[in-house]
Order: C-alpha cells, then structure tokens, then sequence
C-alpha cells in the first residue's frame, strides 16, 4: 500500500516539544507570513526550515506530496511575476511587462506558500496524533471528544484496509470497477460500500462493548497515566516564540 | 458464585429466544469451557453475565441472572465491570488506544484511579500475563497472539473476579493458540480467577483442567446428549495418472518497503490436490494467495498457470480459473439477494446460464438455502454467510481455488459442510489451496501440506510424511491430537 504523509518517530527536538507548543509555533508561523509582508523574509523562513528537515532526522522521501506543492508555488510565483500590471516596468519581454510590484508579489506569494506548507509538513512529520490528543484532553478537552478523535486515528488504517479487501473481493468474482453511466456507478458503489458498513457497524458494537466495560464515561473527568515532564527544550521554544510574538506586533506597530 | 436460574432472553423483533430456561451454576475459580453450534447462545450468554445484554439491547427476559451477588439486569455497567471483564474475539476491534501501555491504563483513568496506582497495576497487569517487554510499544506493531494478551491484560488491570472469554483464539495461529491459553490457566490458577472461556477449538485446552459446557439451541445440553461432535469426511481420491501442473510457483520473492515476505517460494500444483498452506500469523501466507491472483506484485521468479505466465494472462480471465475465497464473509457479499450472490461470479464472467444455473441452485439446496433465495445475505447466519461465500466461488467451477481461513468461527458441523464441498470439488479434476489454522480440519481433507516459516517454504510433503516434518521442526502446535 502506498505510504502517506504522517508522523515519523524520532528523538530530535521538534519530536520533544510539547505537541500544544508545537501547535502554538504552527499557528504563529502561519499568521506570521501573512502579516509581514516581506519577500526576503519569507523567502529566509523557507531556507530554515528547508535545513531543518535534515537536522531532526526527516528523509525528502518522508515529504510526500512536496513536489506538486513546489511546483504551485513556482506556478504562483511566475503568474504574479508575468500578469500584474501594477507597479513600475522592470523588465520587458515582449509583449509581457514585468513590473517592481509584479516581482514583489510573485516572490512574497509564492514564498509564503511554501512557508505554511514547510512548517505543516513539519509539524505533522515530528507530532504523534496521539500525543496531541492527550495533551488536548489534559489541558481541558473534554476527553469523550478526544477520544473520538483518538478513535478514529485507529481506525482508519484499519477501514483502509477493508477497504482494500473488499475491492479485490469483488475483483476476484470479476465486479468491474469501471462504470458504465449513472446507475451502473450507483450500484458499483453501493456493492461497495454496504460491506464496509456492515463491517464498520460490528466494530462499532464491538467497541462499544469495550469502552463500556471499561467505564469510559463513568465521571465527567478522568485521571491520567502518563505525565509529560517539560524539558529545557520547552522552555527556549516558549520563549523564542513569546520574542517572535513580540516581534510580529512591533513590525506592525512600525508599519503603522 | 455466578447462577442464572432459568434463564431466557428474546432479542428486540425476535420470538424465538436466544437462550432458553438456562440454569447454570459457577463456582468461584473455577474453570468453565462452553462450546456449541455458532448461533447457539454462547455469545449471548457472556453478555448477559457481562451485563452488556440489559444495558445495550432492548430484549425480554425471563429468569434471573446473578454475578457475585448482583444482578446485572437492574445494577449499572460499570458496578458489573468491577466485577466481570470480557474479552472480546478481535483484540483489533476492543483497542480504544493506540500504545500498549495506554490501553491497558484506558480503564483505570476511566475509573480515576491515582497514576501511582495505575502504575503499580500497569507493571502486575503486563507481568501477569508475560508482555513486560511490550509495554512501550505501539498496538500496529504487535502481532496477533501479543494483541489479545495485551486486551487481556487491559482486563486484567481492573482486577475482576470473572473474566469471560468469547473465541479469544479464533483469528490466531496454533503457537498463539497454545500460548494464549497457556496464560489464562495459570491466571486462573495462580489467582483464584473464575475463568469462563467460550471456544470451537477444544483440542487446544486440556479438557480435565475445566468443566465443559456444551449448548444448542439457545438451551445447555446434559453431558449424556452434550457429547462433541465427531467430523467425518471423505478423503479426497487421488488421481489414478498424473497431469500436468495447474500451477507452477518458482523461485518467488514478494516483499514490502523494508521488509521481505516471501523468498525463494517454489511449488507446483496438480489437478485433484487439496493442499493446505500453514504457517505463523504474519508468515506471508494472504500474500502468497493475492500474488497468485495478481493482487501483489513479485519482485523476482515466476508464476505459470496452466503453463502460461501470469503476466500474460489478463486479469478477468485469470479471474474466471482462480477463484478466491476471503478471510471474513462480511468482505465478500455484493449483491442484495443469496440467489444474485451466489451467481455474481457467473454472471460478471458472462457464463451461458445453462452450465451454472441448475448446478448453483442444488449447491445451495445442499446448504440449506434453498429456501432463502430472495433474503439478502446480509439476514444469514455467520455459518451460512460462509457457506454462500464459498458457494458464489463454486458456482463458476474455477479450476483453481484459493481459500484465505475460511474455517475460523466454523463449529464442527459447518466446517464439515464445507469440507465435503471441497472434497467435491478436487475429485472433479480441480485443485485447492487451502489456508488453515485449525489441525481439527486440515488433517481431514488435504493431500499435503505446505509450511512456511520466515519467508520460505520449510515443509511440502504429502500428508503423514508433513506431519513428521513439523514434529521434527519443533512445531507440534500444528499436529492433530490425534495423527491421521
């Protein structure tokens, strides 16, 4: 089965960091290349990250999907740089003028683009899903909806799966998946899908069962096992991100 | 002490009752095997000392039920759960976690128990049942022997006074089998457990260490009438001359990223064989089947089916000869009646109906579904689901069957069902290749046996001579108890 983009066990730094921190550091990037509006500065915060991927231990093969993003980055780029007319002429090829403004545009847009892609890329890569459901719960998720979502990340490969079986079920009694008109779709679908419901309502059952044999909502609150102790990572991360917060807010100040 | 004093229960819609004047008496720490039919009651009867069958469905009920002094029909779960843990078939389908450790602490955060003592219960939990060295692992990673020891432990933790297994064994190889059993004796022992264990595979647990229940019918059986079931089946005939090869597998190697399955695989199959695959969980032996189908693509060696290779024969036609029997019957029905299932296969391969119709239709008179033809399949029993799944294959005579486990959750008379229709089938001149777990059926039917162990193939001799082979190797968990 093809491998799809998801967490990557490791022992760097990024891998330590609290995952809420971590989220905190997405959310703050993000916003931040949207807020400044500097080409150079974009461009600088691609070139990091671009380097940190090796440093905690992250293979290019491990960045699925990557080049197709690349190649929308570039496509923003050259648009903004070929058809924005605002702007003084810089360049002329031929009939296309390039001005300072069009420049400007392209390499910001195309810039930041890559900056929330890489620093989602990296988030994702270095953060356990389950790690970040239980420190949501901890930190005052009511933990019936964490659970759902940790739920579900077990449960995805495992549908993936059937999913998988079922097809080649069907492959194996010669069922074409290739459909002639609408109702020919309909019916290949619903072949389809009604085995992977009827699947999907045992489990279903099933846990149930479990969770409720275990006293999975007995009290409004539950205790936890594991306790997370903060390490001296943490704490540079949190204040190198207070300092980019402050920093943010004072290039805006300035702007003004 | 756990009682149920004529004991009946009706599901919601339903009025013939699933179980009927039940009276049952456990002593605490006692052993009890219970065993019948599937769609006998067993099942319902765990949930019902397990109180899952008050507080999930709507059914009547008459008679009483008691567990340790409380009746589970009035009294909420979780009082029930303190007291009864119940270990489902599929540990893949009971995880509420994703990491070994947070699934066996799942019910005491949900219990608040203090993390000290969680902690102090996590270490007995994982040592009591021999998985210590799992504790950080991720539940994907485990096999499926260390997977139910790990919904074990997770019940063990709460430390309940009966813990009620329901086909704990069903999807595991002979060794976890073994194993698995092995553990919950000595809990049982070491504990003063009581230990209720709902299981087909009887030759796995020495008989005289426990009770034996045997049920049908929804009602328990005295042990003049209970006695278990004897399979008889006729051996396949072995063809008078030989033939050539259907199947030609030479020096293959299938592997995933980082991993090889299969390596260096050879084997031939005749017309008339029945040979039976065996091998660890996880040993290659699904893939093995799916490459043969080309569903998996090989690295390296070749395939030849009727002496034509693979890569030249387009899949539908391929589809046509090989047919191909899934592990779970829920996986494989497609179609909204059993009469448009069992002929799907017919129909998609554009077959003339004269030479499947009538054949089809007595096939599944000899099942019993004769008269079901217009249900949906979906209506049938997990026996008779089976049933029409081999049936739907059947129907297009394929002259190479391929069966992924299709005996697990069988009881004895279903699995001598599908047996004899095996047997029909090689005697017409076809081969099967049969992937099994179970030495109560294997030794029955098959001309030889294949083992394979770490990605080869260790053993692939006829029958007697196999058996010796796997004794030789250490791997008694496979034989029969007794040899053919």
């Amino acid at each position: 089965m093809k491998r799809v983009l998801g967490y990557q066990p490791g022992v760097s730094i990024f891998h330590r960091l609290h995952p809420l921190l971590k989220v905190a550091w997405l959310v703050f990037i993000t916003a931040a290349a949207f807020l400044i509006h500097s080409p150079a500065v974009n461009i600088l915060a691609v070139l990091v990250m671009l380097a940190v991927f090796p440093a905690v231990g992250i293979r290019w093969d491990d960045l699925r999907g990557l080049r197709v993003l690349i190649f929308t980055a570039l496509l923003i780029t050259c648009l903004q740089i070929l058809f924005w007319k605002e702007g003084e002429l810089a360049a002329q090829l031929g009939r296309i003028r390039i001005t300072d403004q069009g420049l400007f545009r392209g390499f910001y847009l195309g810039a930041r683009f890559m900056v929330v892609v890489l620093i989602s890329y990296l988030f994702v890569l270095t953060t356990s899903p389950n790690q970040l459901a239980y420190a949501m719960m901890r930190a005052g998720l009511p933990y019936r909806l964490g659970f759902t979502f940790v739920t579900a990340l077990r449960m995805i490969p495992i549908f993936e799966q059937e999913a998988l079986t079922v097809y080649r079920a069907g492959q194996a009694r010669g069922v074409s998946y290739r459909p002639r008109g609408l109702r020919d779709l309909w019916e290949k679908l619903a072949g389809f899908i009604l085995p992977m419901l009827v699947s999907g309502m045992s489990k279903v059952d099933a846990l149930s069962i479990s969770m409720e044999g275990r006293c999975f909502g007995m009290h409004r609150s539950r205790t936890y096992f594991k306790v997370r102790e903060p390490f001296s990572g943490d704490l540079w991360a949190g204040l190198i991100l207070l300092m980019g917060i402050a920093a943010v807010i004072l290039v805006k100040l300035w702007e003004v | 002490m756990i009682r149920l004093d004529n004991f009946s229960y009706w599901y919601p819609g339903s009025d013939r009752p699933a179980l009927q004047e039940i009276d049952l008496e456990i002593e605490e720490g006692e052993f009890v095997l219970l065993t019948g039919p599937s769609g006998c009651g067993k099942t319902t009867l765990a949930l019902a000392l397990a109180g899952f069958l008050f507080s999930q469905f709507n059914g009547e009920s008459s008679g009483g039920v008691e567990v340790f002094g409380l009746d589970p029909a009035v009294v909420p779960i979780y009082e029930i759960a303190d007291q009864v843990g119940l270990v489902q078939q599929n540990p893949e389908n009971q995880f509420c976690t994703l990491m070994v450790e947070d699934e066996i602490a799942f019910g005491l955060e949900n219990r608040r128990v203090p993390r000290e003592e969680i902690e102090i219960r996590l270490a007995w939990a994982l040592e009591a049942v021999g998985i210590s060295g799992l504790r950080d692992r991720s539940l994907r990673s485990l096999s499926g022997g260390e997977k139910q020891k790990v919904a074990l432990a997770a019940i063990l933790a709460a430390k309940p006074r009966l813990i009620v297994f329901d086909e704990p064994t069903s999807n595991l190889d002979p060794p976890s089998t073994h194993e698995i059993f092995r553990v919950i004796l000595d809990l049982q022992r070491r504990g003063n457990l009581t230990v209720l264990v709902i299981e087909q595979k009887l030759d796995f647990v020495n008989q005289a260490d426990s009770r034996v229940i045997r049920m049908s019918a929804g009602r328990i059986l005295d042990q003049e009438t209970g006695q278990p079931r004897t399979i008889t089946v006729e051996r396949p005939q072995i063809p008078a001359s030989p033939s050539d090869p259907v199947l030609e597998v030479d020096d293959l190697e299938v592997g995933f990223p980082g991993r090889t399955v299969l390596d260096g695989v050879d084997f031939q199959l005749f017309p008339g064989e029945l040979v039976s695959l065996l091998g660890d969980n996880g040993s290659g032996k699904t893939t093995l089947l799916l490459t043969l189908l080309k569903m998996q693509e090989f690295k390296r060696g070749s395939i030849r089916f009727q002496g034509v290779s693979l890569d030249k024969v387009d899949s539908p036609s391929l589809g046509r000869e090989i047919g191909m029997v899934f592990q779970n019957p829920d996986h494989q029905i497609f179609a909204s009646t059993v009469w448009e299932e069992a002929i799907l296969g017919p129909v998609n391969f554009q077959l003339d109906p004269d030479r499947y119709e009538n054949w089809t239709r007595s096939l599944l008179d000899r099942a019993g579904l004769g008269s079901r033809l217009k249900e949906h399949p979906y209506r049938l029993s997990f026996g008779e689901k089976r049933r029409l799944n081999l049936i739907s294959v059947l129907s297009y005579k394929p002259q190479l069957l391929l069966l992924d486990e299709i005996f697990i959750g069988q009881d004895p008379q279903n699995g001598e069902f599908l047996m004899g229709l095996l047997v029909d089938h090689v005697n017409e001149g076809n081969a099967v290749l049969l992937v099994n777990h179970n030495p109560a059926y294997y030794p029955l039917i098959s001309t030889r046996l294949m083992f394979l162990k770490n990605g080869k193939l260790a053993v692939n001799s006829p029958l007697p001579e196999a058996l010796r082979e796997l004794d030789r190797m250490g791997e008694g968990a496979y034989l029969p108890v007794e040899m053919p």
